[in-house]
């Protein structure tokens, strides 16, 4: 009878027995076997995304000529504006550049673009990132900015053989110097606290006085350059509420974050080319 | 029964110890081991039951520590509302949460203790610095070390002062920079994890725009060390308070209770050695102070101040209607900057070695000189001895009178047979002297004790002067132990002698004559729709009065006007504003001898009065004649020309600024 009894909490035993062993598990064996861990379920993870990859495809060559023309089309427009503000962009990089080298100003970190493709996305109450189809593959490096067409994606915090995973401007654990757009004040942007499938929204705090921001009239904020991390100008969100803080010195508000972070396929790492 | 011979069992019952169950002479002690243990139980029942509340207690104050961190102040704006004066700026620091490193401390000071162990350390090297204290040392370095990397510094910690950190203050964030540059705060915020023991601190210090500006008014502050939380548990327990800022001199003093911000706490659960383990049990955000909006326009402070530059010597302009003060200038000052977050003692002494801490606004006592005349005219015309349309006087320069002679410093010789109005405009000291005479030191005397000029103005500063007096028979009798002379009625009728008054008075006393009333209560607290000031009336038929501000108005107009400079100098002149002033000159001894006291009154528009001023300056100018009309008018016209420039731009803006204002 007792083994019997034994026998049917077993599982539960040998379950007690392993959290118990693993508390005495040195840290580096522990950081070992989740980094393993990674590397062993990355193969996984990349297939899986390959297999989507793939339906997407097939669900895309579904698609009527006509359909494609009709995009084509569209695609071509949007080219040729984004050309004509690529241009734009290239001469007022060209006059930067002069300003800088006539006062002597120190020049901004210069990235390597590196495009790469989301392969997971994890977004729950603990976690807001995703992890992409590159890692040391290509150069990746921790810490580097990841960027995508509606601005910034967040930071790179961790580079495996083949993978990296971002952590998402919508987590708590990211920070960024950034400015209301127009403006010079540099205040301190952090993700909130998201629930799982509700809209992404940041917290921006140290805001001037004389910032004023609604939902109805709401300030875009942008990357300030100032931290050294992400170069100046990229979209952060929209400041859509401010209030007085406690202290009197300053207002906090709130950052509604773009929501294709929550759909993104494609994104871009900017990599240091010069890494502090 | 066998023997012992033949059965060795047989002797058992006799050689065997054996014990009886029972035994009376033991129950005494079963008796007291059962007292012992019911004793034993009992205490323990006791503590445990009857004393659960007071062990609890222990515990508690043992195991909790409370934090209180101090409101930002309120600030002060000028009059209107919206030129701040004084206000918080932010102070960024970056900081170390030590309670959080408690592990790291540990794991540091084993390797630290296991290298040591293969050298030869010295014990008394040990005795300087234990292992324990090493390791703190080294890891806040470590953590220091991050920092510099990413602002490009290269701090060291002080270990002295983390030593002292960590005895009295472990539950508050050490500062490892203080007061970071806007570039490195930037780049600290993005380049310190969100999840780090290195945090970017915000404080709070006080900023002041203008510098020296209004100095003496708005007062400084300076670190306090009581702070104190109205209604927040934990009143027992051991308390680490971040230092606060209490108001020592000004407005900053005066309305400390309100300008003070209400003081935030949080309560921590903290392990044997100190450290933090829980989050705050109880957390409360400080808030700031009420905000003060004073009476005071900046641009005319700057103007006045701009214009005294770096003469001894203060300047009052006070709204004639309701006696908010506009401009309170006390010169020399000091940079109100320097006292933020605090001042060093070199630049403290350097300021006292120049008497920049003395406000001669409300503290310096000089005599009148002949500003005076006007009360003195005051005071005759209501006693009926004189009138606005007779001479009193044939002034040649000089008079023979009570075995004195007195002379007229003002014309030498082309007063003679003043009226009042000339009399005033001129100056004339021998119509004055015989006024006085005439109105006898007693009615001169009263008149000044009804135009307040015997007590404190009352304005809501700190250290005004007691010392201001009104002087007659029975003060000198008991403070000289002397007697009455006419040469002292003489003095006193023309502000010298034992007259002694402060700038600000003489302010109040323009602008109660500006109103035809006897005080004017001076306030530094702006109110946009405060009423009109009324006091009892001054006494004076309408045409005495008249004769009276067309004297003083003609103080101001060529061609004999003591300060006309103010109409036929163009810098000084006033485009289309009437004025009524009067100027003075005093001598005063000093530890340095002799020096003049330049003074002018002045009120405008003399149709329909809105401001008031008074300027006192001390000193002289080599080579030149050192006056009331030349020195200190060029103060009061610059107040008035930018008093009414801001008027008639207001008057002309498409943007009105609101009622009151």
């Amino acid at each position: 009878m007792p083994f019997r009894r034994f026998a049917t909490h077993q599982p539960f035993a040998t379950l007690g027995f392993v959290v118990v062993a693993w508390l005495f598990v040195p840290v580096g064996l522990k950081s070992f076997a989740r980094a393993s861990f990674f590397e062993l379920t990355a193969p996984v993870t990349v297939a899986a995304d390959y297999a989507r990859g793939l339906q997407e495809y097939w669900s895309l060559r579904l698609h009527s000529n006509h359909e494609l023309i009709v995009a084509g089309r569209d695609l071509a427009r949007i080219n040729a504006s984004y050309e004509f503000a690529v241009q734009q962009n290239a001469e007022l990089q060209a006059g930067l550049e002069r300003l800088e080298s006539l006062l002597r100003l120190p020049t901004y970190n210069n990235y390597r673009l590196e495009h790469a493709r989301v392969a997971r996305r994890d977004f729950s109450g603990w976690w807001q990132r995703i992890v992409l189809r590159k890692g040391k593959n290509f150069g990746l490096t921790a810490g580097s900015p990841v960027v995508f067409s509606g601005g910034v994606v967040g930071r790179v915090t961790e580079v495996y053989a083949t993978t990296a995973v971002v952590e998402l401007i919508s987590s708590p654990n990211v920070r960024l110097a950034g400015i209301v757009e127009g403006e010079n004040h540099v205040m301190s942007y952090q993700g909130g606290i998201n629930p799982t499938f509700g809209p992404p929204m940041g917290i921006v705090e140290l805001v001037p006085l004389d910032t004023f921001a609604s939902a109805s009239a709401p300030k875009r904020l942008v990357t300030s350059g100032f931290g050294g991390v992400f170069p100046p100008g990229l979209t952060i969100g929209s400041v859509t509420k401010v209030e007085l803080s406690t202290d009197g010195l300053f207002k906090t508000g709130e950052v509604k974050l773009d929501e294709r972070l929550g759909s993104l396929t494609e994104v871009t790492v900017l990599v240091p080319l010069t890494p502090e | 029964m066998p023997t012992s011979e033949s059965n060795p069992l047989e002797h058992s019952g006799t050689l065997l110890e054996s014990h009886k169950g029972y035994d009376p002479r033991v129950i005494s002690f079963y008796f007291a081991l059962a007292v012992l243990l019911l004793i034993l139980t009992g205490g323990l029942a006791y503590q445990q039951l009857f004393k659960t509340e007071t062990y609890h207690e222990r515990e508690r104050v043992q195991s909790q520590r409370r934090v209180l961190v101090p409101g930002p102040r309120g600030n002060i704006y000028a009059r209107d509302g919206v030129t701040v004066l004084v206000g918080n700026r932010p102070r960024f620091s970056v900081v170390l949460y030590l309670d959080e490193l408690k592990s790291e401390f540990l794991s540091e000071a084993r390797i630290i203790k296991k290298n040591y162990g293969k050298s030869d350390m010295p014990e008394a090297a040990l005795r300087e610095m234990p292992f324990s204290r090493m390791s703190r040392v080294s890891v806040v370095q470590r953590y220091l070390d991050e920092v510099n990397t990413i602002i490009g510094r290269s701090e060291k910690v002080d270990a002295a002062s983390l030593a002292r950190h960590f005895g009295d203050q472990l539950l508050l964030p050490y500062k490892l920079i203080d007061d970071l540059t806007g570039p490195e705060y930037a780049r600290l915020i993005e380049g310190l994890p969100v999840r780090s023991p290195l945090q970017v601190y915000t404080s709070s210090t006080r900023h002041y725009p203008f510098g020296s500006g209004a100095a003496h008014a708005l007062g400084f502050v300076r670190v306090n060390e009581e702070l104190n939380v109205e209604d927040f548990p934990g009143e027992d327990l051991a308390t680490f308070k971040m230092k606060g800022t209490i108001g020592k001199d000004g407005l900053e003093k005066t309305f400390d209770s309100q300008l003070q911000g209400e003081a935030g706490g949080t309560i921590f659960r903290v392990d044997p050695a100190g450290y933090k383990v829980n989050p705050p049990l109880e957390k409360r955000l400080p808030l700031q102070g009420k905000n003060l909006v004073s009476s005071l326009d900046i641009d005319l402070q700057l103007a006045a101040e701009q214009t005294i530059g770096d003469q001894i010597g203060a300047a009052v302009a006070i709204d004639v209607t309701t006696g908010e003060v506009l401009t309170l200038v006390s010169k020399p000052d000091y940079n109100l900057t320097d006292f933020s977050p605090r001042v060093s003692n070199a630049t403290y002494a350097a300021i006292q070695a120049q008497g920049g801490e003395f406000n001669r606004a409300l503290s310096g006592l000089y005599p009148p000189g002949s500003t005076y005349k006007i009360l003195t005219s005051i005071a005759a015309l209501r006693r009926g001895a004189i009138t606005p349309d007779a001479p009193i006087i044939d002034c040649d320069g000089f008079l023979q009178k009570f075995n004195h002679r007195f002379v007229c410093y003002n014309g030498l010789g082309h007063h003679h047979n003043v009226l009042l109005r000339e009399a005033i405009a001129e100056s004339c000291d021998l119509y004055f002297n015989e006024a006085g005479w005439l109105t006898k030191p007693e009615g001169l005397a009263e008149e000044a004790r009804r135009f307040h000029f015997d007590r404190r103005t009352g304005i809501e500063l700190p250290g005004e002067t007691r010392g201001m007096l009104v002087p007659d028979n029975a003060w000198k009798e008991r403070a000289k132990n002397a007697k009455w002379f006419p040469g002292d009625t003489a003095n006193m009728s023309m502000g010298q002698g034992f007259v002694l008054v402060t700038p600000l008075q003489m302010a109040c006393f323009t602008a109660s004559v500006a109103r035809g009333e006897v005080f004017t209560q001076p306030t530094l607290i702006h109110q946009p729709n405060r009423p009109r000031q009324k006091s009892e009336s001054i006494g004076l038929t309408p045409e005495q009065r008249a004769a009276l501000i067309e004297g003083m108005e003609a103080c101001t107009l060529p061609p004999r006007g003591t300060a006309r400079n103010l109409t036929t100098v163009e810098i000084q002149r006033v485009p289309g504003v009437r004025i009524a002033g009067k100027t003075g000159t005093a001598q005063v001894s000093t530890k340095a001898g002799m020096i003049n006291i330049a003074w002018f009154i002045c009120f405008a528009p003399v149709e329909n009065p809105e401001i008031a001023i008074a300027v006192a300056l001390e000193g002289d100018t080599p080579g030149e004649e050192f006056g009331g009309g030349r020195n200190a008018g060029p103060v009061a016209s610059a107040i008035l020309k930018k008093y009414f420039e801001k008027k008639n731009r207001a008057a002309t803006s498409p943007f009105q600024p609101a009622k009151g204002q």
